[in-house]
């Protein structure tokens, strides 16, 4: 019975991580680091929560908060692509911005209620013991959360336009003299990120962290970034690192009654793991590959868009 | 005409419509900016006692904004900075809390070990950078909250107060381990020396020596840095080192010189502002140091915005951040150069 809870809170407790963490692995599939998540999570949690209690449906909360990331996104890949900014530094900039514009703009609305999302029950196969309590009796925006994990891995390993995202966050020129429209791409892959990212945001305050308060997701974006590379750029590793963050955080939780540092520190854990793992990627990378068991390149290695994080070239279309 | 003159004329006309852009965005949030920026500037300037406290919350800030100079010459982005500054605050409690914390000595001795820590927290994304090849935007990260995972653990932990476990702090230093001050408004001298110190060495650094040419280099090309034998792995590697030393003393200024203990939030963020900072510097020092005075007085000045005119203190922050984005974007859209040479054309 334990154990079935746990579960469950796991898996709700992670539905904002997993979206922003798939949102944020499209995004630097495509080249571009948006390192503005800590800042796009926060105002749009608050965007989601303002616009769901306005209008009394948590619906319009979702969509406003996509919005917000969306557009934060779209004005990051301006900078990047048409004024050839740093992508890094206007990432930057916007997560102080965003930060204390919506603890500025949301105090209004700290501690209020406002729609909720409530849990829906599969009919049917909610009733099987365990298994249907476990996973198929959350909300809607969980269930959204779980299907877009195979989703994003179809849609970035086997659609065109997946793959056109990938490959302009590998090799922009090459992709561009294969008639990929890397500018347009890059562009696409940095605004559905940010769109999830904000979704993912609109999630905290509408259903995991329900409601607001001053910095109400405060930390959850940079622990995102530290997933996405956990993950290897891989949706299925990145949500398995979301989850493993759930449960370390329920686990935080559960220790709190006994001791207070450990409780504190848990969290904290995703980002020396991310160090490692970045070591041992590049480590990896330069020596003979068969040099390590398989198992541990799965689980452990991870393929970085090479271009990640760079200007495009002068030449690109 | 000459370029020196046209450069603060191109920097004036984009001042002036950063501001604008600021003053117009403070209206849409429906307040007063005069009633602002009049507060702000009597806030954290209007008194001696008020000038000080701009000055203690100036000296981390212009400190962490001169260390990520070095970094950003080395083309590197040092957002490991709050980890280092945090560093150099533990380094500096270590101290206080051990047998020099009641002699006199024990700031000197202070300044040596946050210089050592924060330096060595830095060479830590310095060599994570040069022999794994990570970016150094994840290890910097990481290492912040590692940083400030070390910080909660020992304020809960080892150097928890007597009898009690909570995260509001360390016991407050002996008074021989604060920062020394002169008179009875504490006036900071021992702070504003090393920041001068550090200010000047940093401008014959950069301006007269091989080793700030070879560091701008490898910002610029690191294989441009190979071609003229040297190797552009070690310039990186200094420039982490310095500037994780550089931090560590405003950790140092923070922990013995503005809260006089450990707190877990010690950094205050200034790490991250100084970024915002350099940023639209573009690695002047002289700019830096004018540049890092005016923020450190908005957050002086802010702290009374609540009081006087019942806003939240969060709106400083936008402001600056906004100062910084519009900064940054007026730079690439190059209007000022339009802006002026219409002028100029008109006056002809």
């Amino acid at each position: 019975m334990l154990f079935e809870n746990t579960i469950v809170t796991v898996i709700s407790l992670s539905t904002p991580l997993i979206i922003a963490v798939i949102g944020e692995t499209i995004s630097e599939k495509s080249g571009v680091i948006n390192l503005s998540a800590e800042g796009t999570i926060m105002i749009s949690a608050l965007s989601g929560f303002a616009f769901g209690y306005i209008t009394d449906f948590a619906i319009i909360g979702f969509l406003a908060g996509m919005l917000t990331g969306s557009i934060i996104a779209a004005f990051i890949s301006y900078c990047d692509i048409k004024l050839r900014m740093d992508q890094i530094a206007v990432g930057f900039v916007l997560t102080i911005l965003c930060i204390d514009l919506s603890n500025y703009l949301g105090q209004d609305y700290v501690r209020i209620n406002g729609p909720m999302v409530t849990k829906f029950a599969i009919p049917f196969i909610s009733k099987i013991p365990i298994l249907g309590n476990v996973f198929f009796n959350h909300s809607l925006i969980t269930y959204f959360s779980i299907l877009l994990i195979p989703i994003s891995w179809f849609f970035l390993n086997k659609t065109n336009l997946g793959l056109s995202i990938r490959a302009s966050g590998e090799n922009p020129l090459a992709a561009s003299s294969r008639g990929i429209n890397v500018k347009k791409m890059r562009m696409f892959g940095t605004i559905i990120g940010g769109a999830l990212l904000g979704l993912a945001g609109a999630s905290f305050s509408l259903y995991t962290k329900y409601g607001w308060s001053e910095s109400h997701t405060a930390n959850y974006g940079w622990i995102i970034l530290a997933i996405v590379i956990f993950g290897g750029w891989n949706p299925f590793r990145a949500a398995a690192g979301a989850y493993g963050f759930g449960l370390l955080q329920v686990l935080a939780i559960k220790a709190q009654t006994v001791t207070l540092a450990l409780s504190q520190i848990l969290p904290l854990l995703p980002f020396p793991i991310m160090i490692f793992i970045l070591i041992f990627i590049q480590y990896i990378n330069r020596s003979e590959r068969n040099k390590f068991p398989k198992f541990l390149i799965s689980i452990l290695g991870g393929n970085q868009p090479e271009a990640l994080g760079r200007k495009l070239p002068e030449d690109v279309k | 005409m000459n370029k020196n003159i046209q450069l603060i004329q191109i920097n004036f006309i984009r001042l002036v419509l950063t501001l604008a852009i600021i003053f117009f965005v403070l209206t849409l949030f429906g307040t007063s900016p005069i009633s602002i920026f009049d507060s702000i500037i009597y806030g954290s300037m209007g008194s001696y006692s008020k000038f000080i406290r701009t000055l203690i919350v100036w000296a981390p800030i212009s400190l962490a904004s001169v260390a990520l100079i070095y970094t950003f010459s080395a083309g590197m982005w040092n957002i490991g900075i709050e980890g280092q500054i945090i560093m150099g605050a533990v380094g500096a409690t270590f101290v206080a809390r051990s047998f020099f914390g009641d002699t006199i000595i024990s700031p000197y001795v202070q300044i040596l070990f946050a210089l050592g820590f924060g330096g060595f927290w830095g060479l830590i994304c310095g060599v994570l950078k040069v022999k794994g090849n990570v970016h150094e935007i994840f290890s910097g990260l990481g290492l912040d909250f590692v940083a400030s995972g070390i910080v909660i653990y020992l304020i809960i932990g080892p150097w928890k107060r007597e009898g009690i476990a909570s995260t509001s702090g360390t016991d407050v230093f002996d008074k021989a381990s604060w920062i020394p001050t002169i008179g009875q408004n504490e006036f900071p001298l021992l702070l504003i020396l090393i920041i001068f110190v550090l200010y000047i060495f940093s401008f014959f650094i950069f301006k007269y020596t091989s080793f700030g040419l070879r560091l701008k280099a490898t910002g610029v090309n690191e294989d441009a840095a190979e071609r003229f034998y040297f190797s552009s792995g070690k310039y990186i590697l200094l420039s982490f080192f310095i500037a994780g030393a550089i931090a560590g003393l405003a950790g140092f200024s923070q922990a013995s010189g503005a809260y006089h203990k450990l707190v877990p939030s010690i950094s205050g963020g200034f790490g991250f502002l100084s970024i915002l900072i350099v940023l639209i510097c573009s690695r002047n020092i002289f700019f830096t140091l004018i540049i890092s005075f005016l923020f450190s007085a908005l957050i002086v000045g802010g702290s009374q915005l609540q009081i006087k005119l019942g806003l939240d203190h969060s709106l400083i922050g936008i402001i600056q951040a906004l100062f910084v984005l519009s900064w940054l974007i007026l730079e690439k859209l190059k209007l000022e150069k339009i802006l002026l040479s219409k002028i100029i054309r008109s006056n002809e």
